[in-house]
């Protein structure tokens, strides 16, 4: 598994060791990606900061909280609302975002009257939101406010509000993943602990490193409701604040994005005895497999069966007929940490992708050994690639498709390379049976569009088909199909709605859920207000 | 069985687990190794048919599930699995245990899995 030398990269000799191919006989012990270590000087990475990390990525998502920057407003309007993360009861967290506007003043004079003062006209705007996190930046770091002093006297003036404070400025880590760090040991000191949950179920988990792009939780947690284990709280897409403070009460925590979250799991584990317990929740197989592990758990494993059997009935159909039409497409999985080794082989087993590179921006070495175990050799491995990178490796390897974010994506498109937005999804959710058949219909639509098959005709040099007319995806993606596949009565297109959320929504509503109770056994029906709104007990 | 025939089905099962499996990867060395060593010895009891249930304890349940689920995948993937011997089981399972810990931890090149806290 030698290191990948880019050309671009030759004046910078220390990127030698952030870039590996994956060969046909060696493995991890050979080579591995550096990661997690400072950018190198020179180069130019596309990373986010540490309050990105903290504020954006794990922060935001929890619905029922004022979330607060004190610092220029540049640092919150940033981490706004490019990340899809909605809730159940009307998107606050992403319909406002909060800053104190930190100027040059301030900075020379100081900003904690100033932060005082924006604290309580937030409050005062929103009395129905009881709940604040107040995010440090660089600027009001580096000047040495006291944001926890602040944290305490609007407290002590306002008892009937909460305030979490997130120490974790810019620069506190080499990348995002500093802040997730920060944020997830902040929340375990400060507020775990501070609560008492309503129990209504035998069986109680937490979920944990889910954010719930475009609606990813909501799908899990039917699958959850339907075995009927209860979400005593979901770290921290669609979750409550007062959810969030009794982590400590669950049996077991379920946990998708390690690399954002596996730090509170693990002090959950020595601190209080909850076992952390790694799961997939993208892709059919690795869906099953997850669904049916929490099952064993629990000894619920005919619940499990009867959602596999059922998800499996519905939408496998559908992904098959994706997949008939995807075989051997060549895509460069380049998310930001997870989603890298959570897609790899299933895009593989289950799509027929191959995926020629992955990449992160922020992943530490243990996500590359994950990402590096899952795709298949001859796959080039980059930790933290520069611009002039991501470019060089496109133009070598020439993929069909890139799956990244948003800034690469706008590279990659300039060079006439399809892009899908994997981090705030283009038509997601993409977690769970249907999901995962959304993700592969986007697949398709962005592989087969005819729109882009366009821009790969150069007007100024290429000469132009006059003998080509009207093509549709179909037209394309059929071309070279049995008719076996083509005439198949099984196979079918993805048949969902244009949004499954509000109907799973609806569904809770109709108070179809049913949960063994903790004392008796017995199996009966959990009202939706428990489910959405149950009371937590401030304790001290 | 011959230590060459045991170490090809060895390497299905470390394929298996590479694709599949999560368990594996926590993020320091001591962490890793006791993952291997509950884990991988739950599985290897259940494979043989015998108890796997140490203690009434939350932790021992979740090692016991991430074993039943390892059992079940092995079983899946290579039939062989259910017609070999509690004996070969046995020596094909110590030799995944012994290539996991030299993998993940004992050869691994990655430089978190020393440091203290997490």
């Amino acid at each position: 598994m030698p290191y990948h030398q880019f050309k671009c990269s030759e004046c910078i000799p220390e990127r030698l060791h952030h870039a590996v191919d994956k060969g046909e006989t060696e493995d991890l012990t050979d080579a591995l990606p550096l990661g997690y270590l400072n950018t190198i000087p020179g180069t130019i990475s596309e990373r986010g900061c540490a309050y990105c990390g903290a504020k954006h990525v794990i922060g935001t998502p929890m619905k029922d909280v004022i979330h607060l920057s004190h610092g220029p407003v540049g640092c919150t309007y940033d981490t706004w609302q490019t990340k899809r993360y909605i809730s159940d009861d009307g998107n606050f967290q992403l319909k406002y975002t909060f800053a104190s506007d930190m100027k040059e003043a301030n900075v020379v004079f100081g900003a904690e009257k100033m932060l005082k003062k924006n604290i309580v006209e937030a409050f005062k705007a929103f009395p129905e939101i009881h709940n604040m996190a107040l995010y440090q930046t660089c600027a009001s770091a580096l000047i040495g406010d006291d944001i926890n002093a602040i944290a305490e006297e609007v407290m002590e003036e306002m008892p009937d509000k909460k305030v979490f404070v997130c120490n974790a400025p810019g620069f506190a880590g080499p990348s995002q993943s500093g802040g997730h760090h920060k944020i997830n040991i902040a929340w375990l000191n400060q507020m775990v602990g501070t609560g008492e949950p309503v129990i209504y179920s035998k069986y109680v988990i937490n979920y944990v490193g889910e954010y719930n792009i475009q609606g990813d939780q909501e799908i899990m947690k039917d699958y959850f409701h339907r075995m009927g284990i209860q979400i005593n709280a979901t770290f921290t897409g669609n979750g409550r604040f007062d959810d969030l403070r009794c982590l400590h009460k669950a049996q077991l925590n379920v946990l998708e994005c390690a690399r954002s979250s596996e730090y509170i799991c693990d002090e959950l584990r020595t601190r209080y005895g909850i076992p952390r317990m790694d799961i997939d929740g993208f892709g059919f197989e690795a869906t099953a497999d997850s669904l049916m592990k929490v099952a064993h758990f629990f000894g619920i494993e005919d619940k499990a069966q009867e959602i596999i059997d059922a998800e499996y009935a519905r939408w496998k159909p559908e992904l098959d007929w994706y997949a008939a039409r995807l075989k051997g497409v060549k895509m460069c999985l380049w998310p930001g940490g997870s989603k890298l080794w959570h897609w790899a082989h299933m895009l593989k087993s289950e799509m027929g992708i191959n995926v020629v590179s992955v990449y992160t921006k922020f992943g530490h070495q243990g996500d590359m050994e994950k990402g590096v175990s899952r795709c298949e050799p001859g796959t080039l491995a980059i930790d933290d690639p520069n611009e002039l990178e991501s470019v060089e490796a496109m133009y070598e390897l020439k993929p069909d498709l890139i799956m990244t974010g948003k800034r690469p994506g706008e590279v990659a498109k300039k060079i006439r390379v399809p892009y899908l937005n994997v981090h705030g999804y283009h038509n997601g959710p993409y977690k769970g049976f249907e999901g995962w058949v959304r993700l592969a219909r986007d697949i398709y639509n962005c592989v087969y569009s005819p729109a882009h098959q366009l821009v790969n005709l150069d007007i100024s040099k290429d000469e132009i088909p006059t003998d080509k007319g009207f093509v549709t995806r179909e037209s394309l993606s059929d071309a070279n199909l049995s008719d076996e596949i083509k005439n198949s009565t099984e196979l079918r297109e993805y048949t969902g709605a244009y949004d499954p959320i509000p109907a799973l929504r609806k569904k809770a509503e109709s108070n179809v859920y049913t949960f063994p109770d903790p004392e008796t056994g017995e199996w009966r029906v959990v009202p939706v207000e428990t489910l959405r709104n149950s009371k937590i007990v401030d304790v001290e | 069985m011959d230590k060459n025939v045991a170490e090809e089905k060895m390497a299905q099962l470390e394929w298996y687990i590479t694709k599949h499996c999560l368990w594996q990867y926590n993020s320091r060395a001591w962490d890793r190794l006791i993952q291997n060593e509950r884990i991988l010895t739950k599985t290897k009891q259940l494979l043989r048919g015998e108890n796997a249930k140490d203690e009434d304890t939350t932790a021992d349940k979740y090692y016991w599930s991430e074993a039943m689920s390892l059992q079940e995948g092995f079983k899946r993937y290579f039939p062989w699995v259910a017609e070999t011997s509690k004996d070969d089981i046995a020596q094909i399972l110590d030799l995944l245990k012994e290539r996991m810990d030299h993998t993940m931890v004992h050869a691994s090149l990655n430089q978190e899995l020393v440091k203290e806290h997490y």
